[in-house]
């Protein structure tokens, strides 16, 4: 069981190592309903961000991860697909 | 007035003009360079480069991406469009043009020539791939290393929307990609963002750069790069490459911005990979073509941009291909070639040499050939330092090792008293 949640600072800090996208968590949680482009994200920044967050945690996400279009939304799905799978 | 000026054929004008160069980071630092016949080739530096037999090229040192391009395009962009897009906002701004949000986004386009793509890039995620596995090569490598690339940043930067291009192409390419961009104007489009930079020193690039036979290999950066003498043995390689900004005369004057040139034509053919003999009439073809184009007689060009490619065979069949083209002018008229100084940026030379003819015009001096001294080929080849000369129309030539040859004609603008 995966008891590490993927929190809003590591996807601050994978948007920044990923896409070059600086926000700050403050930031990020106060607008984690808008859309990832408002945030200067896109589809490959995003889908880069799966592909790291697959490879350190050594589980594969669905196919719906990188099409989810807010923060909240892409976290969701993150741990709740951490918690179930292992 | 409305009238005469739809009857009028709209005219492709230069206002602006950036360069990331290995002897300059801005137009008016290249130029001084050029005008000097500084020689920047040297041992190459870059990492993972040291043990490969390619030891003399133009590497251009000290730019600094991080300081000139947003993170966000830094990462998912390979080194030549970092170079593309800083030598961008270098020519939107002479041109007085702005960066970003520009009035009418779908009036501007952008058009590049790549010979070779990103490279480096291209190299770091293979390594991934085959080092660690595929779900560790990252999802920029889908754009980053392709012809393409420098383009689409340029036009997603800066809020281009009008008619993008690319040309993939050889050397001559450069000179295509402004021709492409002359025929936008002049079809409609307000301005074209257009030229081309290059990044080729780096491991995977510079080991397929080997393969060519026409690559120097000479040890010493004063013998690497010498056309049309005895000793030519090669051309050495360069990075970088220039951006210029082609605009409708008329919409340039009715905005205040001095026209520095204008393209008046252009010529361009194939021969074939590397057969050099049959490149003179190749070139001698599009020089007439874009004489032609220009309404151009041969006795009005002041000056000839070579593309002294430096073997033998090759420079024979230029100085040949000036001359059947020019007549009797074509011994008389000044020939250089700067690049001698900083190496062949591949399809960013021509356009480099397109700055410099500007620059020259503007300046009226003729650039030297660097590195060169004594010459085996019945040209004016202006060897050792600028000489001044009035130059109202530049004829720039350039052929690709693959086998393309373009000839482009720029005339002074008129109004760019620099």
């Amino acid at each position: 069981m995966i008891t590490t949640e993927v929190t809003l600072i590591e996807l601050a800090s994978l948007m920044k190592k990923a896409a070059g996208v600086s926000v700050d968590p403050k930031d990020l949680e106060k607008s984690s309903d808008s859309p990832f482009g408002t945030l200067g994200l896109d589809s490959l920044g995003l889908l880069g961000i799966v592909g790291e967050l697959e490879n350190r945690y050594s589980h594969p996400l669905p196919p719906d991860a990188e099409r989810c279009k807010t923060p909240r939304e892409f976290l969701d799905l993150v741990n709740n697909t951490l918690k179930s799978g292992a | 007035m409305t009238t005469q000026r739809t009857q009028r054929p709209r005219r492709a004008a230069i206002t602006g003009i950036g360069v990331i160069a290995p002897n300059g980071l801005r137009a008016d630092a290249y130029w001084k360079s050029v005008r000097e016949g500084l020689v920047v080739l040297d041992r190459i530096t870059r990492e993972g480069c040291e043990h490969l037999p390619l030891r003399i090229a133009g590497e251009v040192r000290a730019f600094d991406a991080a300081a000139l391009i947003e993170e966000r395009f830094l990462v998912q962009t390979d080194r030549f469009s970092h170079f593309a897009m800083a030598a961008t906002v270098l020519a939107l701004d002479d041109a007085g043009l702005g960066h970003g949000d520009p009035a009418d986004p779908y009036d501007i386009g952008v058009i590049t020539a790549a010979g070779s793509g990103g490279g480096e890039f291209g190299q770091r995620e293979l390594q991934k791939l085959w080092g660690q596995g595929s779900r560790y090569v990252g999802p920029y490598q889908s754009i980053a290393w392709f012809y393409a690339a420098s383009t689409g940043q340029i036009s997603i930067r800066g809020g281009f929307k009008g008619p993008c291009g690319v040309v993939a192409s050889d050397e001559a390419g450069g000179l295509d990609s402004i021709a492409l961009a002359a025929r936008g104007v002049r079809r409609g489009t307000g301005a074209v963002v257009v030229g081309s930079a290059e990044a080729p020193l780096a491991p995977y690039s510079m080991v397929c750069q080997l393969g060519y036979p026409e690559i120097s290999t000479a040890e010493d950066p004063g013998q690497a790069y010498r056309p049309f003498t005895a000793g030519a043995c090669g051309f050495a390689p360069a990075e970088g490459g220039a951006m210029l900004v082609v605009e409708d005369e008329t919409r340039a004057r009715e905005r205040g911005a001095a026209v520095r040139a204008t393209v008046a034509g252009h010529g361009a053919t194939f021969t074939g990979a590397s057969r050099w003999e049959r490149s003179r009439e190749g070139l001698a073809h599009a020089i007439r073509g874009a004489l032609d184009e220009a309404g151009c007689a041969p006795e009005e060009i002041d000056v000839v941009f070579a593309d002294a490619l430096g073997v033998p065979e090759a420079d024979r069949a230029e100085a040949l291909a000036i001359a059947d083209a020019l007549g009797k002018h074509g011994t008389r008229v000044p020939v250089t070639a700067p690049k001698t100084g900083i190496g062949r940026a591949y399809c960013g030379a021509p356009v480099l040499d397109t700055a410099a003819a500007v620059l020259a015009m503007e300046n009226g001096q003729v650039p030297p050939t660097p590195n060169v001294f004594d010459i085996c080929h019945d040209l004016d080849l202006v060897m050792s330092s600028a000489r001044p000369a009035e130059l109202q129309t530049a004829l720039v030539l350039s052929r690709g090792l693959m086998g393309s040859n373009a000839a482009l004609v720029v005339r002074r603008g008129g109004d760019s008293a620099r």
